[in-house]
């Protein structure tokens, strides 16, 4: 299988549908828009690319989501901020427990799941923003292992939870009740069907199948859900200092990844045959 | 009584001596920070391997190549409140080399094995993994050559390691060979009070 890159967007610059200092999350919803975090503001691009909204949220934004409704929800500092599509703040969740650094946000069966760096762990809330379990903190190190510093998760369709655990070199599988069931995933320093380096996978995406960047040297891969390397999306066209880079999918299987230090989101689709 | 001098002696003298030269050289650094004098200093954000954004370049030895002191004033330490006790440590191990059947890298990094790693608290025999990880150096065989630095740094590692000076054993010349030869002039004066230990 091979990827193509069939568009660039954003950039370092001070220009409309341009970004200041840090591009720290991407999310897309149903209809093919484009949500970048960064800096302290949501910027929002259409299916094309083309600059549609954006607007400014309490502090630096970490990580961004789109729920079925249209709702935004944005990851910062003991704090989700919810807008609506338009960008109209709807509500704040503030938990200085169980919110630390919100840098991953999905949602499963109506379900809100925060991902903590501080915590190293997946919170799990209801709808109204009332704490249900974590995820991924049962275990001997009482949560991720996470040197790289974010918290990453994708949610497949069945409502598996598909969370980055870099320090293990995995991406662990979990029942939204923070069953873990299973992984995929080695250390391996040159084959790329492993994970390298110290803690990699940083950054997971769930869709027709599991989407991953590792860091230093950053790249984009695809697998399947069995663990098999399906292919190496992008390798070289990022910086080479980047880490941490989102990675997320849309439902025609294009892949978006955020290049952190290039404040780019480089876009690839499957090339065809 | 023999006048020969026997190997116990030569060892006892040997010992005495080292130990004479670190306690002259620690109070000798105390003597410069007590009046304000100025010592050497690796700045990191200036180092070679341990500076942001160089990637992709092999190591810098000059600390090891360059100075006059034995085994070289400069040593690497690891900040352990900004390590990741990571199960694979770049800097350990040589991240490259063929993987063991534990599923961990073959070869160590540090060609003087001077870094040792160990589990913190009860090791998960079902899956090592399962653990933080402490790497300790050893400054008796480190010489500075830079290696693990490189390896620690951002983005591959969180940039705990960095190279400094061992105030007990550098002569202070006026004319560091190490500062002359270092291709970033990292090797930089600093008032003794602000020296890193």
């Amino acid at each position: 299988m091979q990827y193509r890159q069939i568009a660039v967007i954003g950039g370092k610059g001070p220009g409309p549908g341009q970004f200041g200092a840090a591009l720290r999350g991407i999310a897309v919803d149903a209809a093919g828009n484009l949500y970048a975090a960064n800096d302290a503001q949501i910027t929002v691009f259409d299916a094309s690319g083309r600059l549609r909204r954006r607007w400014s949220t309490a502090q630096p934004v970490h990580a961004v989501a789109v729920a079925g409704d249209g709702a935004v929800y944005t990851g910062q500092i003991h704090q989700i901020e919810v807008f609506d599509a338009t960008g109209k703040l709807v509500r704040t969740w503030r938990d200085d427990a169980l919110l630390g650094r919100v840098t991953a946000i999905g949602f499963v069966n109506g379900d809100v799941l925060a991902g903590d760096a501080t915590g190293r762990a997946i919170r799990r809330f209801d709808s109204q923003g009332k704490f249900r379990n974590n995820i991924g903190r049962d275990n001997p190190l009482n949560g991720l292992l996470i040197p790289n510093g974010v918290v990453d998760f994708g949610v497949d369709a069945h409502g598996i939870v598909h969370a980055a655990n870099p320090g293990k070199h995995r991406v662990e599988r979990y029942t939204p009740d923070g069953e873990l069931l299973g992984h995929i995933g080695h250390f391996h320093g040159t084959d790329p069907a492993g994970f390298g380096g110290c803690c990699n996978p940083t950054n997971v995406a769930a869709g027709d199948r599991i989407y991953v960047t590792e860091k230093a040297g950053p790249r984009a891969k695809a697998y399947s859900f069995n663990g098999d390397l399906e292919a190496v999306i992008a390798s070289d066209i990022f910086d080479a200092n980047c880490k941490n880079m989102t990675i997320a999918v849309d439902r025609r299987g294009r892949v978006y990844v955020a290049d952190t230090v290039k404040l780019s989101i480089f876009v690839f689709e499957q090339v065809a045959g | 009584m023999s006048d020969r001098f026997s190997r116990r002696d030569l060892l006892h003298t040997a010992a005495r001596g080292t130990v004479l030269a670190t306690l002259g050289g620690g109070a000798g650094f105390l003597v410069k920070k007590a009046h304000g004098q100025v010592v050497w200093q690796v700045d990191s954000a200036r180092c070679l391997n341990s500076r942001l954004g160089e990637v992709g370049v092999a190591a810098c030895n000059l600390c090891t190549t360059e100075c006059v002191v034995a085994l070289s004033a400069v040593r690497a330490v690891n900040d352990h409140a900004r390590c990741g006790r990571c199960n694979i440590c770049p800097a350990y191990f040589n991240i490259t080399s063929a993987v063991d059947e534990r599923g961990l890298p073959s070869e160590k990094l540090c060609p003087r094995d001077a870094i040792t790693r160990r589990p913190i608290g009860k090791a998960d025999p079902e899956d090592p993994a399962n653990n933080f990880y402490e790497y300790l150096i050893d400054e008796e065989k480190c010489d500075g050559c830079g290696k693990c630095v490189m390896q620690c740094k951002e983005p591959l590692g969180l940039g705990s390691i960095v190279l400094r000076i061992r105030y007990d054993r550098c002569v202070d010349c006026n004319r560091c060979s190490i500062s002359r030869a270092c291709p970033k002039d990292a090797f930089v004066r600093v008032p003794a009070g602000q020296a890193l230990p």
